[in-house]
């Protein structure tokens, strides 16, 4: 009875969406695409951060430092590199 | 006639789920920490005796899903697979619930018995959120039992429940993905019938289209053909889906956790922003956060020194005497000098033990308890990164003030072994509890307390460049952090008490032997009369490039052992404590310098051999030496300027 139905999202366009570390704290967005190295990629797959996901993010530190998110009512800390590579359609 | 009933289980979930608190209150003291053959991954087994059944528990590490990640990852899902535990405990932080799931959810996949422990349940419900167990039951036909662990509430539910499903054949409802990857998973499981393959079939096959490197290889050997299979299935679901097929099965779960949760959950309205909300926004905020940071390491360190040196000296006054006493009574021979040797030795461990490593892990595991470690990572990572490692190793370096031994030993919480190592080598570098008695009873004492401060800094800022430098040099790909962050909660005194005894185990067990048998082994080097011609062997280094008096040499060696003895041994050959009398101040300042960075000490070096090879040790002392005598070198001669 639980099954998945598909999201007919394959956008891979990711030149025009602005990455994690380009949104401002407090907000929302939608992900659109994950780049970066695969085993980072299944890493934050496993952790629930998938394309279509909604994430926000919460704050950054100074320096671009980290960023802290909140994704499925779970709060993770992704490092600057990885942030980067996430790009969101904003709320 | 008694029959003994024997019950396997492993405790396996996600870090801060409360694993290691279930897995204490379970087992108590009948518990083995060893390694796992071959690794450096802790293995905490345990057992229990419950209502005539001999219950082996198993606490497998904290890790977030079954691929191939990291070896922890590689290790819990073998473990699970092969040696068919017979029921398998996966303990949940509801308050992260979805995230939890998906791992739930990657351990139904491996078709053995599964109880789910909801821990943390108090919390959630706090947050005025509840959850409809039976629901879950039912969605999973799998045991759901709330738990809070810190209290040991249903933890007896647990084992009731083990005891119940021991032996039984039925299996939980395995969740389906969508309709093409059933079809791929359904094709590629026929193929794999008849391979034999000690891991079921689904299981494996689900691995293929996720392009788990070790199953890829494995089925390699027995059958290239399902391989070419698999491959075209992945790329037709790459395909349909434009996404890596490896996503799209982790994608699929992360939504069914969603679903799962979003059935299961119900939010009463009303509740306002959490007080640990607040908290957090002022803890990691850009300013206040680093405010806070310091207020409190600083207050830590405070409360641990005025402590410390308040119940140093009352041990002082208690051990006063033990040495006379010991010469009336046992004589004056050499094995007696070499017995009191150790018994000093014992002595000095209790005093740095009890006054300042015990009140530092409380006070540190308290925080980490609460919540606060992980907001010093989050803080600290950017600069960690400069360092060539992320802001986990941050805590390796609070740990590593305490004592080295448990601050090296916990750089396994870095995911490469390259991080690991550059983490262990500046853990060398922080100032433990033994240098920082040799910092504040010479330096802060006699020259100034912003002088010891100043030390403090200096010591950071050349951890710093250590690790700048030799993260250019240990080659491989820095691993980016990915750090889940849990909520401020109540810290709870049992947990607090058993961490902190596990670094004092660290400490007892693995420092302290090693610190006593050397100790008499230099005291019989001693005794033999062959100091004299060491220190002056050394003095071109001591007296004329540090300018220190000769005795240093002697005090170099001793102070491998434990660096502290650097301090406690100049006292007694100078015959007072009053050490402004016969050193000036750069002397002061240059011996603390060396005392801080010359070498590792003894139990330190003894860790770095077990994790990382006697070679890689060696180097890492060696440079040490080189590095300190140098780097105090040129200290002494700025020194001379300004004094």
């Amino acid at each position: 009875m639980f099954m998945y139905r598909h999201r007919t999202d394959k956008s891979q366009n990711i030149t025009d969406k602005p990455a994690l570390t380009d949104i401002k704290d407090g907000q929302t967005g939608i992900i659109v695409s994950i780049t970066g190295g695969s085993k980072a990629v299944k890493r934050l797959a496993d952790l629930g951060l998938n394309p279509g996901t909604e994430i926000k993010v919460l704050r950054k530190t100074l320096f671009s430092g980290p960023v802290q998110i909140e994704v499925s009512g779970s709060r993770l800390v992704l490092g600057r590199g990885l942030a980067s590579k996430i790009f969101v359609d904003p709320k | 006639m008694t029959v003994e009933r024997k019950i396997s289980i492993v405790l396996a979930g996600q870090g801060n789920a409360g694993k290691s608190t279930v897995f204490n209150y379970l087992t108590g003291l009948h518990q083995h920490i060893g390694n796992w053959a071959g690794k450096t991954i802790e293995k905490r087994e345990g057992t229990l005796y419950y209502d005539g059944h001999t219950i082996d528990v198993l606490d497998l590490p904290g890790i977030y899903s079954l691929t191939t990640y990291s070896d922890e990852e590689v290790l819990s899902r073998e473990y699970i697979i092969r040696q068919r535990p017979d029921c398998v405990v996966n303990i949940i932080d509801t308050t992260n619930l979805e995230r939890n799931l998906i791992f739930t959810l990657q351990l139904l996949e491996l078709e053995r018995p599964l109880i789910l422990a909801l821990n943390m349940i108090d919390l959630v419900n706090r947050k005025g959120i509840t959850i409809d167990f039976n629901k879950l039951r039912n969605i999973l036909n799998a045991p759901v039992i709330p738990t809070v662990a810190s209290r040991g509430s249903g933890l007896s539910g647990i084992i009731d429940k083990a005891i119940e499903l021991k032996g039984t054949t039925t299996y939980h409802t395995i969740h389906k993905y969508g309709k093409e990857i059933e079809n791929c998973i359904g094709q590629l499981a026929g193929l794999l019938q008849d391979l034999n393959l000690p891991y079921p079939e689904r299981w494996i096959s689900i691995k293929l289209l996720e392009k788990d490197g070790d199953i890829i290889k494995l089925v390699r050997e027995r059958n290239p053909e399902v391989l070419e299979k698999a491959k075209r299935f992945c790329m037709e679901l790459e395909e349909i889906h434009g996404h890596d097929s490896s996503i799209v099965i982790a994608d699929e779960r992360s939504h069914l956790a969603s679903q799962i949760t979003r059935e299961v959950v119900k939010i009463n309205p009303g509740n306002n922003i959490s007080l640990s909300d607040r908290l957090d926004a002022v803890t990691t905020h850009k300013f206040t956060g680093y405010l806070v940071m310091i207020v409190i390491m600083g207050g830590m360190f405070f409360t641990v020194f005025s402590f410390g040196n308040l119940l140093s000296g009352w041990f002082d006054t208690i051990f006063k005497n033990w040495h006379s006493w010991w010469n009336d009574n046992v004589g004056i021979t050499f094995l007696a000098a070499l017995g009191w040797s150790a018994i000093e030795s014992v002595l000095a461990l209790v005093q740095i033990a009890f006054p300042y490593i015990l009140p530092f892990y409380i006070i540190l595991y308290t925080l980490e308890d609460w919540g606060y470690i992980s907001r010093i990572s989050f803080l600290m990572d950017k600069l960690m990164h400069k360092m060539g490692i992320h802001g986990k190793g941050c805590i390796s370096f609070i740990i590593g003030l305490g004592c080295n031994v448990p601050g090296c030993l916990s750089c396994r919480i870095m995911e490469s072994r390259r991080e690991r190592f550059i983490t262990a080598i500046l853990v060398t570098l922080v100032p433990c509890s033994a240098v920082s008695v040799i910092v504040f009873g010479l330096v802060g004492k006699y020259v100034g307390l912003l002088w010891a401060l100043g030390l403090y800094l200096f010591a950071m800022i050349l951890i710093f460049l250590v690790g700048r430098i030799s993260s250019r040099f240990i080659t491989g790909e820095p691993v980016e952090l990915i750090m889940p962050m849990s909520d401020y909660k109540t810290p709870d005194f049992r947990t607090i008490i058993n961490q902190t005894w596990d670094a004092m185990k660290e400490f007892i067990y693995i420092a302290a032997p090693v610190v006593i048998i050397s100790g008499v082994v230099i005291q019989a080097i001693n005794m033999a009369g062959w100091m004299p011609a060491i220190s002056s062997f050394l003095s071109p280094v001591t007296v004329n490039w540090l300018g220190l008096p000769s005795i240093t040499g002697i005090l170099l060696i001793f102070g491998i052992l434990r660096k502290e003895l650097i301090l406690v041994m100049l006292a007694a050959y100078l015959g007072t404590t009053s050490f402004a009398d016969v050193l000036t101040p750069q002397q002061m300042i240059t011996l603390a310098v060396v005392s801080m960075f010359y070498i590792p000490c003894v139990a330190t070096i003894s860790v770095l051999w077990n994790e990382y090879g006697w070679k890689k040790a060696l180097i890492v002392c060696i440079l040490e030496i080189l590095f300190a005598i140098l780097l105090a070198g040129i200290v002494k001669r700025i020194l001379d300027l300004v004094f």
